[in-house]
């Protein structure tokens, strides 16, 4: 099974980093701060648009290489939220834990 | 041009998490010990594991297996995406499920000059800079749906395979007869009993043979036209039953239980209609208990319904009819006898407006603050539980789906 955790907190995205997606510049985020640590991101998965009533947001599937992250942005609050972490063991200091499935 | 993602809700999340790729990974669309694998990537299928497998099986087969919850916005993404490629070349474009769908190229010579190769290696390009670098698609060109189907199933995966006059012959001798879509053992059975064997044996069989001998109906003569690339299914089916289906999470539901997920089944079922703009007059229940036994109920009504509570009333009034021994495993309901909603129309009965105006203001606030916002009590201890499921068959309603998910 999935190793995936719910966290469902706000987080600070300290840097972004842009890309020329289809016709226009793109913004995505590069690093993000949570748990008073930096995460760097080292590649990004998959961008979609969903909604939540008739808010849009938009769902960023990223890794930093040891664990993928699921962050969304909120076009209406302009927040980032990071929805889970998925851990797969790839990752030497990987805490020995068991995670609940994500729902 | 018929074009087919490969394995794609496993290729979708491989591409949007990357620690995915080049593992074996499977889609489930529940994260329980019971559940089955929906989807599965290259990878688990080289290991043996298939579609329909359980979770057991497949990690027998593949240990390191993992599997992921089924995430219907990220395919409808993807979907979205291969469908404006699919409408940049020709309008006549038919999705047949998520993952294929069919270029019709017909009347599009004075647009589209180029070979029809070259336009599917552009679309391969295109689907891979504008989804992702790990989505790759099966494409075949033929001159029907049926052949094109069959080519775009040659070279998996990230194939681009022609079927024509010129190589119909040698293209058919490679394959065995269930190969071919629309034969599975029952027809395959059919075809050796008047000596066919082979799909070229099967080209070479006459029409008045596979009418009259083989399929005992005009599908022979369908066969024939179609096995020489004519074209006998571009054809579009009327929506004829709407409903849903669950297998119960618990194996000793209580009444209490099966009745929150009766409630759940009919609320959704009702929003399906209503989404669709259909009213239904008959309705149909079963149920499937642990000891192998099949219950079911239907009924035609006078009058026409398409709210959630006027469902619910109706699906309870059969379901009451129910045997009461033994515990519910599958719980379905569903809705026939459709035709146009006459959902505008004001009635006489003061009583029907009250309850259609009702429904029209949930469905508004539930549009505004998301599905289930408002919702029956009876069904909230089913909310999370039963969840929505990727549509296989067609995608009829994948942007409900996708609110609601």
């Amino acid at each position: 099974m999935d190793n995936v955790t719910k966290i469902e907190k706000d987080v600070n995205i300290v840097a972004y980093y842009f890309h020329n997606r289809g016709p226009r510049l793109r913004c995505f985020p590069k690093a993000m701060e949570w748990n008073g640590k930096r995460i760097s991101f080292t590649e990004t998965g998959l961008v979609h648009p969903t909604k939540k009533g008739q808010r849009a947001i938009h769902v960023f599937d990223m890794t930093d290489g040891n664990a993928d992250y699921r962050l969304e942005f909120d076009a209406q609050t302009l927040g980032w939220t990071l929805v889970s972490v998925a851990d797969i063991g790839l990752s030497q200091n990987a805490p020995n834990k068991k995670f609940e499935f994500a729902h | 041009m018929h074009i087919d993602l490969n394995s794609c809700f496993a290729m979708v999340e491989q591409q949007a998490r990357p620690l995915l790729r080049g593992r074996p990974v499977g889609i489930t669309n529940r994260n329980t010990e019971y559940t089955c694998v929906v989807a599965a990537s290259y990878e688990a299928k080289r290991l043996g594991v298939k579609v329909g497998m359980n979770f057991h099986d497949a990690q027998l087969l593949a240990p390191d297996i993992l599997l992921v919850e089924s995430d219907p916005p990220k395919y409808h993404h993807v979907y979205k995406i291969l469908v404006e490629i699919m409408r940049s070349y020709s309008p006549h474009v038919t999705m047949k499920s998520i993952d294929e769908g069919i270029i019709d190229f017909n009347g599009t010579e004075p647009v589209n000059r180029r070979p029809l190769a070259e336009i599917g290696r552009e679309i391969k390009r295109r689907l891979h800079e504008q989804a992702g670098d790990w989505m790759t698609c099966n494409i075949g060109i033929a001159p029907n749906r049926f052949l094109a189907k069959t080519a775009a199933g040659l070279n998996k995966p990230d194939g681009l395979d022609i079927i024509d006059h010129t190589n119909l012959r040698q293209t058919l001798s490679k394959l065995g007869l269930t190969d071919l879509t629309g034969i599975a053992e029952r027809n395959q059975a059919r075809l050796n009993a008047v000596g066919v064997y082979t799909p070229l044996q099967f080209l070479d069989a006459s029409a008045d043979l596979l009418r009259r001998h083989v399929f005992k109906s005009i599908c022979g003569q369908d066969w024939y036209q179609r096995l020489r690339g004519w074209e006998v299914d571009d054809i579009e089916h009327d929506t004829k039953t709407i409903g849903r289906q669950f297998v119960m999470d618990e194996m000793r539901p209580n009444d209490e239980t099966v009745r929150a997920r009766l409630a759940y089944l009919c609320e959704t079922t009702a929003v399906k209609l209503r989404y669709k703009r259909l009213a239904a007059r008959g309705i149909f229940v079963y149920a499937r208990y642990a000891s192998g036994d099949y219950w079911y109920e239907r009924r035609m009504f006078k009058s026409d319904f398409f709210t959630n509570a006027e469902l619910l009333r109706r699906a309870t009034l059969l379901f009451n009819r129910r045997p009461a021994d033994g515990w519910v495993r599958e719980l379905g309901v569903s809705c026939y006898g459709l035709s146009p909603s006459v959902q505008n129309q004001v009635s006489l009965l003061e009583e029907i407006n009250r309850e259609t105006w009702l429904t029209e203001a949930v469905d508004t606030v539930n549009a505004q603050f998301g599905e289930f916002t408002i919702t029956f009590a009876t069904s909230l201890p089913a909310k999370g539980i039963v969840k929505q499921k990727i549509p296989f068959g067609s995608t009829r309603y994948f942007e409900l789906l996708c609110n609601q998910a």
